[in-house]
């Protein structure tokens, strides 16, 4: 990978992360104890390591590396922000500023080790560290680990550090007369999966040896958090040469290096890496300070217990040391990336998936299919199925970033209205399509809103009532099948119909004599009317008369639904309900006349066969009899202005739909089947036409059309 | 202007230029300019979308993309399109409308025309065509109308 072409980017960011760092440490200064200026400094000086690393400038990357090893002593506590301390910072500052501008004018980043700095850096932790004694085992041992790391550090090289397990393991293992490796492996730059090819060293190797430790530990490996470069300790019986032919076999390793480690370098505590050049050497590193903690010598006790569990896989054989780093960052490793290429990614997954309908009508079409193309055929099909969930999957946020700014709305409102209220929130890790989530707010804003004012009564009402004083809104969301479901919930007053009712007459929605044929179902319904509000008094909260009209208007063009349930003095649930997907959805096809046509299988209840004769008239309206339920009939040709090509005496394909509880027969000539259908609009230049929601590109390259049930209702 | 013209013919002075394709209808030809096309196919099977105006042909498949294709010649009031070998469906890029195909009878050629060789034509209310149309050219094969596409593509209130 050349990365060249990122220097530009690398200076750019490199700067702001270095104005950044100045601000925070600034403010640091000025309040030591302040845990969020700590994490973004912290994170500032991570970035800053990840860059450097990335681009290959490996001073610049162990000077942040050993910063943010002192930041990550201050986050855990273990060290105080101290004036000489805010100093160092400073200058380490001043260095990668330098480092910076070196690697402007000549995209190198020279020769300064800085290791003055990089040794007071270390010195700040170990004095950090020996002040830690009070911490628990586990972070005592952390920072002696630490401690034993830090003389190393100023070779350039990382080093693997230690612990007094693991010397002792090792160094029974030596003296039980097997060999101890010092492996380095260096992925190719151009490697993707890094982990996976991490894990198949990890796997050669195991084949004759067992891995002590690894720098960075196992899990951190496994999750991708390193570099080009990883370290091993490996305990063997094997030769070198065997292991590392071993080790090279795997694809995409660019390099493995190793050497014999010897009593005293384990006993030192830090085992300094090998170099790529010093392949194979036998020879200790001579910058390898000679350190002899009390480790060794009591090391025999605890051994007895630890071979046993070093056998086990590698992860868990080096569970221990990523346990005991507890200052390792504990970074998400996120990309961020711009919804318009998730978009396009999202479009060619749609044309992929017109291809592969297009090669299974292809090989029904020429009829001589054989088992092998059928095959893999099927294995195309479920691949592609898979690609796209995992598509669907990376644009699917929670909706979570949406609902978690209600409750601070909730709280104002109680004080605008003077009720009392209490908002509770479930189901907001629920996923949706990322674009839904962004437009979900403003309806479900709306419906708290309404909630609060016109559902739950005043505390003195709701003593009456015999309900607690404080009022009860309910937000939950779960997913239901493809759809994910939202319901708004109040245990306030319910909708009062009559009122409804006199006020739709009184605004000349419906006439007296249509309120009197009304059911109640159909009295809420007109809540959702532009224009119409039951507030008596139009507050600034909701009573205006825009509102559920929009968000009824709002969730349809998600092509969701909105429904209202209500109780009188019991309250009312608004029930939200929104597909997974907008984009790819399960269909029948169905043929009338000459004409395909596309019904969400979402919507279509039943398929019935009708004899002509069953068919009967209720206001002059055709209706069939269904399982006690009269559905009417929709005569799709006459709708769509198609010739049926159906003989009138012949039995009725219907297509039995629902909407809400209202359902309706289509009349369709032949069923042709089912079909995964890539929705695409229509344009809004044909936007007239509002019994067809879009329009999708058959497996022959025939665009057919998809009906909109809920419009047909 | 005529003799104006016979002068620059060959002198082709370094002036504004405009590029445009030349379409026929029936017995006319029209210029559309070149900077609104997309692309140019073959008729293919156009899908109907009911409940629209007539001059609404419905829908085609351009590679995985659904574009709705309308008739110039009905909504200009002309006979209705017969299907020939070189009929053709331009695609057109508009701001506004986004991207709508317009059925041809045949794609002729390309020509580029100087700026001044355009004239303004004045709208005739008795001719129902000159609604269409933003300007005349003069080019070596004769005089080409040139279409307002924004008022051919424009939607009947």
């Amino acid at each position: 990978m050349d990365v060249s072409q990122y220097l530009e980017i690398f200076l750019d960011e490199t700067n702001e992360h270095l104005q950044s760092l100045n601000t925070q440490i600034l403010a640091l200064e000025q309040d030591p104890e302040n845990m969020d200026t700590i994490n973004e400094i912290f994170r500032a000086a991570h970035s800053l390591k990840g860059m450097a690393g990335t681009m290959g400038y490996k001073r610049m990357q162990t000077l942040t590396h050993d910063m943010e090893n002192v930041f990550s002593e201050v986050r855990n506590g273990n060290i105080k922000v101290n004036a000489d301390m805010i100093d160092v910072l400073f200058q380490c500052l001043d260095a990668l500023e330098e480092y910076n501008t070196t690697i402007r004018e000549s995209s190198d980043e020279g020769t300064n080790d800085n290791s003055a700095l990089i040794k007071r850096l270390n010195d700040i932790m170990n004095g950090g560290s020996a002040g830690g004694e009070a911490a628990p085992a586990a972070k005592a041992e952390a920072s002696a680990a630490k401690a034993e790391e830090a003389p190393a550090a100023g070779g350039g090289f990382q080093s693997i550090k230690l612990n007094e397990n693991q010397q002792s393991v090792l160094t029974e293992a030596i003296k039980g007369g097997k060999k101890v490796y010092g492996l380095t492996v260096k992925v190719q730059e151009s490697c993707i999966l890094k982990a996976a090819r991490a894990f198949l060293v990890f796997k050669a190797i195991e084949e004759t040896s067992e891995i002590i430790v690894s720098d960075p530990p196992s899990q951190d490996i496994e999750d991708e958090k390193f570099d080009l470069t990883f370290s091993l300790i490996i305990v063997s019986e094997a030769e070198l040469g065997e292991i590392l032919t071993a080790a090279r076999g795997v694809s995409e390793i660019e390099d493995v290096s190793g050497n014999v480690l010897s009593l005293e370098d384990v006993s030192a505590g830090t085992v300094e890496e090998p170099s790529m050049a010093a392949e194979t050497t036998e020879a200790v590193p001579a910058e390898a300070p000679v350190e002899t903690p009390a480790a060794v010598e009591n090391a025999p006790e605890s051994a007895a217990a630890q071979p046993a569990a070093q056998s086990q896989a590698p992860a868990q054989a080096n569970a221990p040391a990523a346990k005991k780093a507890p200052n390792k960052p504990v970074v998400n490793r996120t990309v961020r990336v711009d919804i318009e290429k998730l978009d396009t990614l999202m479009n060619l997954v749609s044309e992929l998936i017109i291809a592969k309908n297009s090669l299974v009508s292809a090989s029904a079409m020429s009829g001589n299919s054989s088992q092998a193309v059928n095959e893999q055929i099927e294995y195309l099909e479920s691949v592609t199925t898979s690609l796209h969930e995992s598509v669907m999957k990376v644009r699917m946020v929670p909706i979570e970033s949406t609902v978690n700014k209600f409750p601070r709305m909730v709280r104002d409102l109680q004080k605008k209205l003077g009720k009392k209220m209490e908002l509770y929130m479930s189901g907001e890790e629920t996923e949706l399509d990322r674009t839904v989530v962004d437009q979900i707010g403003d309806p479900l804003m709306h419906l708290l809103r309404n909630s609060a004012d016109h559902g739950l009564e005043s505390a003195e009402v709701r003593k009456q009532r015999g309900k607690p004083e404080v009022g009860s809104i309910f937000l939950d969301a779960y997913q239901d099948g493809n759809n994910v479901v939202i319901e708004v919930r109040d245990d306030g007053n319910g909708i009062d119909t009559n009122a409804v009712k006199n006020k739709g007459i009184e605004r000349g929605v419906i006439t007296p004599e249509q309120g009197e044929a009304m059911s109640e179902k159909e009295i809420i319904g007109l809540l959702f009317n532009a224009g119409f509000s039951t507030a008596k008094v139009v507050s600034d909260v909701s009573g205006r008369g825009v509102g559920l009209d929009v968000v009824k208007s709002m969730i349809e063009s998600l092509s969701g639904e909105v429904e209202v349930k209500s109780k009188l003095g019991e309250g009312s649930t608004w029930t939200i309900r929104l597909p997974l997907t907008l984009a790819i959805i399960q269909a029948l096809m169905v043929e009338i006349g000459e004409e395909k046509y596309a019904i969400a299988l979402g919507s279509i209840q039943t398929i019935e066969d009708i004899p002509p004769e069953d068919v009967k008239l209720v206001q002059a309206k055709e209706v069939i009899q269904l399982r006690d339920l009269v559905i009417p009939l929709i005569r799709l040709n006459e709708i769509l202005d198609v010739p049926s090509k159906k003989n009138p005496e012949d039995n009725l394909v219907v297509v039995v739909v629902k909407k809400g509880d209202k359902m309706a027969g289509l009349v369709v000539d032949e069923l042709i089947g089912q079909q995964e259908i890539v929705i695409k609009s229509l344009g809004k230049y044909i936007s007239k036409c509002k019994i067809i929601s879009g329009a999708t590109v058959l497996g022959d390259g025939e665009v057919a059309l998809i009906l909109d049930a809920n419009a047909l209702i | 202007m005529s003799d104006v013209n016979g002068v620059l013919d060959d002198l082709r002075p370094i002036g504004e230029t405009t590029q445009f394709i030349v379409i026929r209808l029936g017995d006319e030809q029209y210029g559309i300019d070149i900077k609104y096309i997309d692309n140019i196919v073959r008729m293919t099977h156009i899908t109907r979308v009911p409940k629209v105006d007539d001059y609404l042909k419905g829908v085609i498949n351009l590679r995985g993309e659904v574009i709705p294709v309308m008739s110039i010649r009905i909504k200009m009031g002309l006979e209705p399109d017969v299907e020939t070998k070189s009929s053709r469906i331009i695609i057109l890029k508009l701001e506004q409308q986004g991207t709508i195909g317009v059925i041809v009878d045949e794609v002729k050629e390309v020509v580029t025309l100087e700026n001044e060789r355009i004239e303004k034509v004045a709208y005739d209310s008795k001719n129902e065509k000159s609604n269409f149309l933003c300007g005349v050219g003069k080019s070596d094969g004769g005089l080409i109308s040139l279409l307002d596409l924004n008022a051919v593509v424009l939607e009947n209130v």
